[in-house]
């Protein structure tokens, strides 16, 4: 038998083809890119500054006329309101605890894959698992929570108390991950620099102030940055615990958008919000990266 | 010196038993709601609240659980679409990571932003536009409705690519000349290579993608389209709360999650950090 010779293929094609050959490779993940994430975007825009009928089309120009509605309505101020408290608390709540969490788990010791494994298990439960587990345990009658603490609360019943409830749930589903950033972040810097801190008689708050926090500052604007967003776009435990009540206590900005457009058609009215929502988030990123610029300490 | 080896190791102790309680109290929910899962509904309904079951044996919550919805039913159509998506998600990233790390033409660096960019666009804004686009495509109740907006994974994209690049070009050119096809370079070179990532990056999306839960309630509407994440909600009502089978169906929801989790963690653990702070 003879040795076949390979197909010179890449080769034998020169030219055009082979210019082209990288698009190709591009293209399907363009084509994806451009009709579910820019031209959604795009048609969002359209949407607020036009009239759309039931069907999702457009029937004319309306200028400034929803948002003017938008920002006219009340339940629109509450729903504004309390996705910034969400933010507002989950940030820095979530920060301080997976920062604590990491801070003690940094030096390995026997323990540590145990305790480690806790602090991430979050990680792997579904919003949707977690939010009925919640349900459950938060449960003025039947759950644990309450009784175990003597308190008499309507997690997420009462107006005073619903949207803790579902920051409860949302500091918790975010435990996992950020523990991690935060560990390997601790764990980075570099041992000579403690030691040395110690040695020039730093005590431990010292040594996290001067040597351990400015060095592991990216992470906390990472984590806070990703905290934040997801903060801004909480819906899923509104959909599923309390659907924005009791008396719209829990309505956040990203559920109201949901209920407007998917629950009443009026597509106008939820792509007003769907753009204040992102508009805000990313002028809040904008504000984090103009803090970072001045206070973040990059090795 | 000795009394300063002693402090250390109590503190060490002390650290670790302060860990060990703070973990305790973070898996408290997840222990309490598979617990729950064994009990019936006379112990939900008695007071005061139990946290133990009475006994492991009881199963009938499960079994009810799945008399009342297609679990089965629920947790094939989550696994088809975790797979779909993830499946196309990972080869899209693929394809553009090679063009990226290995050509140079006109448009690159405008086309890496513009995939890059998809990042900033945060999806829950996108949800009700994206909602009319798949029901005009006729896909609403089907699985590539369900998939089709997780197909752009600019994370996913940009962490292969900086894969890719560690893997030297001269390489690429000197396999070009003995023959070797680009495809076949990719498929069975690079991608052998890059298995590690690969991994981390496919376990990554499938859990994202099993455990969503708006857009897939969005886009179906007939029972027997929906995943789990969605069916688990279903068990509950206003009428009739079902606590003990909600938690029964809460239990088995868990199960994949978790043991890709645990066997995986310490690869996830660094790889996903590690591209969390390139990102």
């Amino acid at each position: 038998m003879s040795k076949v010779q390979p197909i010179q293929f890449p080769v034998s094609l020169g030219g055009p083809i082979k210019k082209a050959k990288p698009y190709l490779f591009v293209l399907p993940i363009l084509i994806f890119a451009v009709g579910f994430v820019y031209y959604p975007f795009f048609k969002t825009f359209l949407f607020s500054f036009s009239t759309v009928n039931a069907k999702g089309v457009i029937t004319g120009f309306s200028g400034l006329d929803n948002f003017n509605y938008l920002f006219s309505r009340r339940d629109f101020r509450i729903a504004l309101e309390n996705t910034l408290k969400i933010t507002a608390i989950n940030v820095p709540v979530t920060v301080f605890i997976t920062m604590g969490l990491a801070l003690l788990a940094t030096k390995k010791r026997r323990l540590s894959p145990v305790y480690e494994t806790m602090f991430t298990l979050p990680m792997a439960i579904a919003m949707s698992a977690a939010a009925m587990i919640f349900k459950v345990l938060l449960n003025p009658t039947v759950g644990w929570l309450n009784h175990a603490l003597g308190l008499d609360i309507g997690w997420y019943q009462s107006r005073e108390y619903a949207l803790y409830g579902i920051l409860m749930l949302t500091v918790w589903m975010g435990i996992g991950f950020d523990f991690l950033l935060f560990l390997s972040a601790f764990r980075a810097v570099p041992d000579q620099l403690i030691e040395a801190g110690t040695m020039d008689g730093a005590g431990p708050w010292s040594r996290f102030f001067r040597i351990q926090l400015p060095l592991i500052s990216p992470t906390i604007l990472y984590v806070a940055l990703t905290n934040m967003v997801l903060a801004m776009m909480v819906s899923g435990p509104v959909i599923i615990l309390t659907q924005g009540g009791p008396a719209r206590a829990t309505t956040t900005l990203i559920f109201m958008m949901y209920n407007s457009g998917y629950g009443s058609a009026n597509y106008s009215l939820s792509a007003c919000i769907s753009l204040v929502a992102f508009a805000l988030t990313f002028s809040l990123a904008l504000m984090a990266f103009w803090v970072e610029r001045k206070r973040v300490h990059y090795q | 010196m000795s009394g300063m080896k002693r402090r250390q190791l109590w503190g060490g102790i002390a650290a670790q038993a302060a860990a060990l309680a703070l973990g305790l109290i973070i898996i408290f929910p997840i222990v309490y709601g598979i617990l729950g899962a064994f009990k019936s509904p006379a112990e939900f309904s008695a007071y005061p609240p139990t946290f133990w079951p009475k006994s492991f044996a009881y199963t009938q919550n499960f079994s009810d659980a799945f008399a009342r919805v297609p679990f089965l039913r629920f947790g094939f159509n989550s696994l088809v679409v975790a797979l779909i998506g993830t499946v196309i998600r990972l080869l899209f990233a693929i394809l553009a990571a090679f063009a990226f790390a290995f050509y140079d033409f006109r448009l690159k660096n405008a086309l890496f932003l513009v995939v890059l960019a998809t990042m900033m666009l945060p999806g829950d804004t996108l949800l009700v536009t994206n909602y009319l686009t798949v029901s005009r495509l006729r896909l609403l109740d089907s699985y590539l409705g369900m998939a089709i907006t997780s197909f752009v994974g600019a994370t996913q994209m940009f962490m292969l690519r900086q894969s890719f690049l560690t893997f030297p070009r001269e390489l690429k050119d000197a396999g070009q000349m003995d023959g070797c096809g680009d495809l076949r370079f990719l498929a069975t070179i690079l991608l052998p290579i890059s298995k590690p990532v690969l991994v981390t990056l496919f376990v990554q999306s499938f859990v994202t993608m099993w455990n969503a839960y708006l857009w897939p309630l969005l886009v179906t509407n007939s029972n027997h389209m929906r995943t789990i994440q969605v069916g688990i909600t279903m068990i509950t009502s206003f009428e009739d709360t079902n606590y003990h089978l909600v938690l029964a169906g809460v239990a088995l929801s868990l199960i994949p999650a978790f043991l890709l989790f645990i066997i995986l963690r310490r690869n996830i653990q660094r790889n996903m950090t590690a591209g969390a702070l390139v990102g």
